[in-house]
C-alpha cells in the first residue's frame, strides 16, 4: 500500500513557525511521502520561506511541493523555491518527482495551476489583452501538468496542484468565485494520463472529496478543511 | 481602499472589508467570511494563530470604525490526523 500524506494552505510566517512540527515527528509511521499543495507562506517572502523550510525540511519521508498564489505575492518565487530546495523539499512547477515505495515507483507531477473556471462557465481568450493573458496563464499551466504527467516513468501517477482541477471540491465556496479557484483544463490534463489521485489546495471553504469528469479521485487538502497537520490517502 | 465605510449599502461594506483583508499586508487573508447585519459586522472562518485573528479585527475596525464587530474566527488545529482514507 502507498500512503500519501498531504496538506496545503499552511500560510506560514514567523508568528506560526513550529505549529506543524510536533505532529510531523511521527510522519514516517503514517506515510511514505508528504505533498504540500501550495500557499505555504503568507506573503511569499524569503523570510517566510525559511519558516516553511524549518517546518517541513529534514523530515523522515520525501517532501514534494508546489507553490500557491500567496507564495508569488512578493515576486520572489524563484528565491522561495531555492530556500525550500536547500531544505530538501522538491518544488515542482511543470516537473515531477519519483518516490519509490515497496518496490513501486510513485510519480508526482506538480504545477501551481491557475483560475479560469469550469466547463461551460469559463473565461475565453477573446477581446482585451488582459483577459487573453489570464487565459494564456491557465493554458500554459495545464500544458505543463500534462507534459509532466506524460513524461513520468512510474507505476502510480499523482497530480499535485494549488488551484483546483474540478468544481466538486469547491462546494462551500460562493459559485461566483469558482473562476478564481481553478480551471477545467487541469482536470483535462489529469484525465488524459491515467492518474490515480489529484491533490490540490486553495479553496479554504470547499470540500475534501471530488472526482474529475474522467473519474479520477480529487482531494482538496486546504488546511481549514483537513483540520489536522496533514491528511492521509492510501492507494492499493 | 482607505476611508470610513461605516455607512452605506451593506454590499459595499462587505466588499470594502473583504478587499482590505486580502490587500492589507498585515492580514493578507482571502478566506474570511464577512457578513453585515445592521450596524454589526460578523467575521468567521479559520486562521493559523490567535494573533492573526486579532490583526483581522484591527484592520476591519479601521475600515468600518463605527460598526460593532463579532469576531468568530477560529484557529485551525494542526495535530496528528486521527484517521486515514483507503482507496479500493
Ligand atoms: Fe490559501
Ligand atoms: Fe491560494
Amino acid at each position: 500500500m502507498i500512503r500519501i500524506a498531504a496538506i496545503g494552505d499552511v500560510h506560514l510566517s514567523k508568528d506560526t513557525g513550529g505549529r506543524f512540527r510536533p505532529a510531523l515527528r511521527t510522519l514516517d509511521e503514517h506515510a511514505d511521502a508528504l505533498l504540500l499543495a501550495g500557499d505555504l507562506t503568507r506573503h511569499g517572502t524569503v523570510e517566510e520561506a525559511k519558516v516553511v523550510a524549518a517546518e517541513f525540511g529534514s523530515l523522515s519521508v520525501p517532501v514534494v511541493a508546489v507553490l500557491g498564489n500567496h507564495d508569488y505575492h512578493s515576486n520572489r518565487s524563484a528565491e522561495v523555491t531555492e530556500v525550500l530546495a536547500d531544505a530538501g523539499i522538491s518544488v515542482l512547477e511543470g516537473q515531477s518527482a519519483i518516490v519509490p515505495v515497496d518496490g513501486r515507483k510513485v510519480g508526482i507531477a506538480g504545477v501551481k495551476g491557475f483560475g479560469g473556471g469550469f466547463a461551460g462557465k469559463c473565461a475565453s481568450a477573446f477581446g482585451e489583452p488582459e483577459i487573453k493573458a489570464f487565459v494564456e496563464h491557465t493554458e500554459v499551466a495545464a500544458a505543463k501538468l500534462r507534459g509532466a504527467l506524460e513524461a513520468m516513468d512510474c507505476d502510480v501517477r499523482i497530480a499535485l496542484t494549488h488551484y483546483s482541477p474540478v468544481s466538486d471540491t469547491l462546494r462551500g465556496e460562493p459559485p461566483e468565485i469558482y473562476p478564481f479557484l481553478g480551471c477545467y483544463q487541469l482536470g483535462e490534463a489529469i484525465d488524459s494520463c491515467d492518474t490515480a489521485l489529484a491533490i490540490h489546495g486553495h479553496a479554504h471553504y470547499g470540500t475534501e472529496q471530488g472526482f474529475t469528469p474522467g473519474g479520477v479521485r480529487v482531494r482538496n487538502v486546504a488546511h481549514p478543511i483537513i483540520r489536522a497537520a496533514y491528511a492521509i490517502y492510501c492507494i492499493e | 481602499m482607505t476611508g470610513d465605510h461605516s455607512t452605506g449599502a451593506p454590499q459595499y461594506q462587505v466588499a470594502a472589508v473583504r478587499r482590505a483583508l486580502a490587500e492589507d499586508e498585515r492580514t493578507a487573508e482571502q478566506g474570511i467570511k464577512v457578513t453585515v447585519r445592521g450596524d454589526t459586522i460578523l467575521l468567521s472562518g479559520d486562521v493559523e494563530c490567535a494573533r492573526r485573528r486579532d490583526e483581522i479585527a484591527e484592520v476591519v475596525h479601521e475600515v468600518v470604525p463605527a460598526m460593532r464587530i463579532y469576531n468568530d474566527i477560529k484557529v485551525t488545529e494542526a495535530g496528528e490526523p486521527t484517521g486515514r482514507e483507503e482507496f479500493r
